[in-house]
């Protein structure tokens, strides 16, 4: 009864193992590039909308990354952007 | 019935299984089962050798005796036999306890590594992205680093680079030649037709010294045939206390609708001029010294924004205390003459869902007041909107306001507006012409801009005061900085223009912008001399104008 209670948990412990090394790893990504993918998206939707309400779109290869980090301040200040947006258009410019 | 035979089928079958799996168990139960029966026959047995031996008599009593003592002897035997071996399952059933909690522990081991490994995947993952993002950025500055450096001292530099780079310089520059024809005189006043080249420079500085602080200032540089000078445009700070609520303090563009604080900057504006009511005869004062509230919201669908911006400052001033003076610009806001102060308000909401397709919307409402002189109250109000979807885009203000005039005077009450559309040609493809002439006919954009202004009075001393373009005199500032000024048909109390404009755009901050206006004063209201004298405008004199302006925003 022991002998075969002790194989059964054996087997199960096997297949648990192989299936939480390999499945698992490759069907859900790191949570931190899957951010930076989706304000990379939705950054890329604002962009040609909200940039282009006061003035022309400038483009991110305009600017270095450290620039636009103090220019999309200057914008979200003077646009009023809502935090998340602000934050998903510069992901989208430092990109470019 | 078939299901009982099933059951006792399955039955049997189980216990054969676990007779083959569990032998040992099964073959001891079997001995303590066959236990009671050798002990029934062994009493049997003795029983009947008593029988025997008390019919068979003593002589054979000494036979019977040794036969009883051998099977006593063996069933004493056999029950050692079966102690040793329960002994003996014991230890084997102990032993195999202990390996089953070995195992155990391996497999809670086993567990930990797997979770081990995982988390080392993960910081894996994390790693290789963070080095992507670094090389993207690397990319960037190898660009601009001259020098080439080795590898390891790379990183170092890259981290000072980043730590002594918070300053950033942009704004404008721009260069216009200006022909302003006047199509007559006005009597007493100064006139006459302009040709002349002009200059402007407006460099901007932002220092950001944390994430939460930004610092912005534009100075400003005018030259012209009418003098040289310079400004203070803005300059404040900009303090961001959470998502929701920005505090910026200092030298600020009125945040009254829009034109001011997002449509002045000479490469924003698309045309040359300021509209009407923006220009040498301003409605609301351009420009506040205080200190701002503000913060925007997502409140439907993304792209449904509302935003608030919440003000108050030193409050409005004029050139003079006369009927139709006009308001001061950024350089008279500091010196406002009143302990008066101001409060302003400003709304503004986008109704269009990103994802509807339909373009940007915004709308906007605002209301600005203060005391100009001790006691007397300044109040005004207007509304915006601003449209654009593909190649279109339109944008329009109303404004009124209503200064309260010293001695019982009446109201000094002022109303202006503007609309313009404009429209990118880059989808358009004449036929028959040559693709190149196309690529150029695709960085077109034809506008028109309609605005006008209306007050009781003008004051002359601001008619005669304005140098000209851009500085000195009633000039609103730098929005823009230069624009037609000592013009009377702009200072009528009943200004109209027609604008025309074609724009060629080289880059989306670069452009060279052409635009032709038609001044159309409507007759009516007063001129008002410095000592209050107030005569009827009658007709005023209509001029056209030229402007060409090259302007790039860096
Ligand atoms: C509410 C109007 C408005 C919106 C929305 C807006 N801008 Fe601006 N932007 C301006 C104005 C006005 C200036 C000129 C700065 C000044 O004179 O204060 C400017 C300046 C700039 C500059 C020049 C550098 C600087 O800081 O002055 C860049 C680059 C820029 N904008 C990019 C953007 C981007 C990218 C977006 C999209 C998030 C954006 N803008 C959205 C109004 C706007």
């Amino acid at each position: 009864m022991k002998k075969l209670f002790v194989a059964i948990v054996l087997a199960a412990l096997a297949i648990g193992a192989i299936g939480s090394m390999g499945a698992p790893a490759s069907a859900e990504e790191n949570p931190q590039a899957a951010e930076h993918k989706r304000l990379f998206r939705e950054g890329a939707k604002l962009w040609p909308l909200y940039c282009n309400t006061c003035h022309n779109a400038r483009p991110g290869s305009e600017k270095a990354p450290y620039e636009w980090d103090q220019i999309m301040m200057h914008m979200r200040t003077i646009g009023n952007l809502p935090p998340q947006d602000a934050k998903a258009i510069l992901e989208y410019l430092k990109a470019r | 019935m078939f299901s009982g035979r099933l059951m006792n089928f399955q039955t049997q079958q189980a216990w054969t299984r676990l007779g083959a799996h569990q032998g040992t168990n099964v073959a001891l139960s079997h001995r303590w089962v066959m236990m009671p029966a050798g002990r029934i026959f062994s009493t049997f047995l003795f029983a009947l050798g008593i029988a025997a031996l008390s019919l068979a008599g003593p002589a054979r009593a000494a036979d019977s005796d040794g036969t009883d003592a051998a099977a006593m002897k063996q069933i004493r035997s056999e029950i050692r036999q079966m102690r040793e071996e329960r002994k003996r399952d014991r230890e084997v059933i102990r032993s195999l306890e202990i390996k089953v909690q070995q195992l155990e522990t391996k497999d809670s081991k086993v567990q930990a590594g797997t979770q081990h490994l995982q988390n080392t995947d993960q910081r894996l993952k994390e790693t290789t992205l963070e080095l992507q993002q670094t090389n993207v950025q690397v990319k960037t500055l190898q660009t601009k680093v001259d020098a080439p450096i080795a590898p390891a001292q790379f990183s170092d530099v890259f981290d000072r680079y980043l730590g002594s780079h918070t300053f950033t310089v942009t704004g404008a520059a721009g260069g216009q030649f200006i022909y302003d024809q006047q199509s007559g005189a006005l009597d007493n006043l100064h006139h006459a037709s302009q040709n002349s080249f002009f200059f402007d420079w407006e460099p901007m500085i932002l220092y950001r010294p944390t994430d939460w602080i930004l610092f912005q200032g534009v100075f400003s540089a005018g030259f012209g045939s009418t003098g040289t000078g310079t400004d203070l445009s803005t300059a404040d700070f900009q303090i961001f206390l959470n998502d929701y609520m920005t505090v910026e303090a200092g030298l600020f563009d009125q945040p009254f609708g829009d034109w001011y604080e997002t449509q002045s900057p000479m490469w924003v504006n698309r045309f040359v001029t300021a509209p009407l009511p923006f220009g040498v005869e301003p409605v609301v004062p351009p420009a506040e010294l205080g200190i701002q509230l503000r913060g925007g919201m997502q409140f439907g669908q993304l792209g449904q924004d509302f935003d608030y911006t919440v003000w108050g400052g030193n409050g409005p001033n004029f050139s003079s205390n006369v009927l139709g003076a006009a308001l001061g610009g950024p350089n008279t806001v500091a010196s406002s003459q009143t302990n008066g102060k101001s409060i302003g308000a400003r709304f503004r909401i986008y109704p269009l869902p990103v994802d509807s397709e339909l373009g940007r919307l915004e709308l906007g409402a605002s209301t600005f007041n203060g005391k100009w002189a001790n006691g007397n109250w300044f109040n005004s109000w207007g509304v915006d909107f601003n449209y654009f979807v593909g190649n279109l885009q339109t944008r329009g203000e109303w404004v009124e306001s209503y200064r309260q005039m010293p001695n019982g005077l009446n109201t000094d009450h002022r109303q202006g507006w503007y609309l313009q559309v404009g429209y990118f040609l880059n989808g358009l493809n004449v036929p028959g012409f040559p693709d190149k002439l196309n690529s150029y006919i695709h960085r077109l954009e034809p506008l028109v801009r309609y605005s006008g202004v209306n007050q009781r009075g003008i004051s002359t001393d601001d008619i005669a005061g304005a140098t000209g373009i851009g500085l000195g005199g009633t000039q609103v500032g730098l929005v823009p900085d230069f624009g037609l000024s000592g013009s009377p048909s702009l200072f009528a109390p009943h200004a109209r223009e027609v604008a025309l404009a074609l724009d060629y755009w080289i880059a989306p901050s670069i452009v060279w912008q052409n635009e032709f206006d038609i001044e159309l004063p409507r007759a009516g209201g007063l001129f008002v001399s410095p000592g209050g004298i107030e005569t009827p405008a009658g007709s005023v004199p209509n001029d056209h104008a030229f402007l060409s302006q090259f302007t790039i925003g860096f």
